[in-house]
């Protein structure tokens, strides 16, 4: 007979009952999204990996102080958030540019997958992503981390504001405004 | 020549898409943008231009992540004080 997935809360509880390896249920299901939404705010795959290993080693660390009342991916992406916007700042944004890295042979490749696309599409695919990227980064982070929350972890207001500290009207406030610029930037879609 | 009001109209329409898109807006509120949107090329043009840009950010793929990544974050992690359940 199949075993019943555990809920986040389960795991964290036996987590906290002293089974530590336990935790690695919740990497497992969160990976993917974290990696990717740090990765779009710092626009280097390794700096991702590296942040998100610390993201959530700091969550282990605090587990204890989870609020059960909040979804364990909003409290885990608020950690994201603070230790990805710290790392920004002190980094006063010098990260790559893609274009950058496009010129540059020898840095990684982006890793991105699309399972479903031809090669024509995902190419297509591909070459979208770096305008709307190069977009991205141009945003402020304040700004750039709203569009990430919403569109690539598909998150409520609700959840962005408690994720971000701020009131939901300031959230919408700077997203629509946040898109507005992404327009203005990307031309192709005109 | 352009009408100035229609003008001042279209501005205010443009400055509301983001959240009509997001149904952000009463029915009635709405239906106002719709009437509008449905008769003016312009704006139309603008409403679509940013389905299409919310579209793509929604389907963009994801990152990868390495098959070691859990084993690496696994290491900073004490281990286990009682053993694991089957």
């Amino acid at each position: 007979m199949p075993q019943r997935v555990l809920t986040d809360g389960e795991v964290i509880r036996t987590v906290l009952d002293g089974d530590t390896e336990a935790f690695g249920g919740l990497v497992e299901r969160y990976q993917k999204g974290l990696v990717t939404y740090i990765f779009h705010m710092v626009h280097n795959y390794e700096e991702a990996l590296e942040l998100s290993q610390e993201v959530f080693i700091k969550a282990f660390e605090s587990l204890r102080r989870y609020d059960g009342q909040y979804k364990f991916s909003t409290w885990l992406y608020k950690i994201a958030s603070n230790h990805t916007i710290d790392h920004l700042r002190r980094q006063k944004m010098s990260t790559t540019s893609i274009q950058e890295r496009q010129d540059n042979p020898d840095l990684p490749d982006l890793h991105l997958e699309s399972a479903t696309l031809s090669p024509h599409d995902a190419y297509k695919n591909k070459m979208l992503l770096v305008q709307v990227q190069k977009a991205l980064e141009d945003l402020p982070p304040s700004y750039r981390e709203l569009i990430l929350l919403r569109h690539f972890s598909f998150r409520s207001y609700e959840e962005m504001a408690k994720i971000t500290g701020m009131p939901i009207g300031t959230v919408k406030n700077r997203i629509f405004r946040a898109r507005q610029i992404l327009m203005e930037r990307l031309q192709d879609f005109r | 020549m352009t009408d100035p009001r229609e003008n001042r109209r279209c501005n205010k329409i443009l400055a509301l898409l983001p959240r009509f898109i997001e149904n952000d807006f009463t029915p009635e509120e709405s239906a106002e943008i719709r009437d509008h949107l449905s008769s003016c090329p312009t704006c139309q043009t603008e409403y679509e231009s940013m389905s299409r840009l919310l579209d793509t950010l929604d389907s963009l793929p994801s990152v990868g992540v390495p098959a070691s990544f859990k084993d690496a974050v696994m290491r900073h992690i004490p281990p286990s004080r009682t053993p694991r359940k089957p």
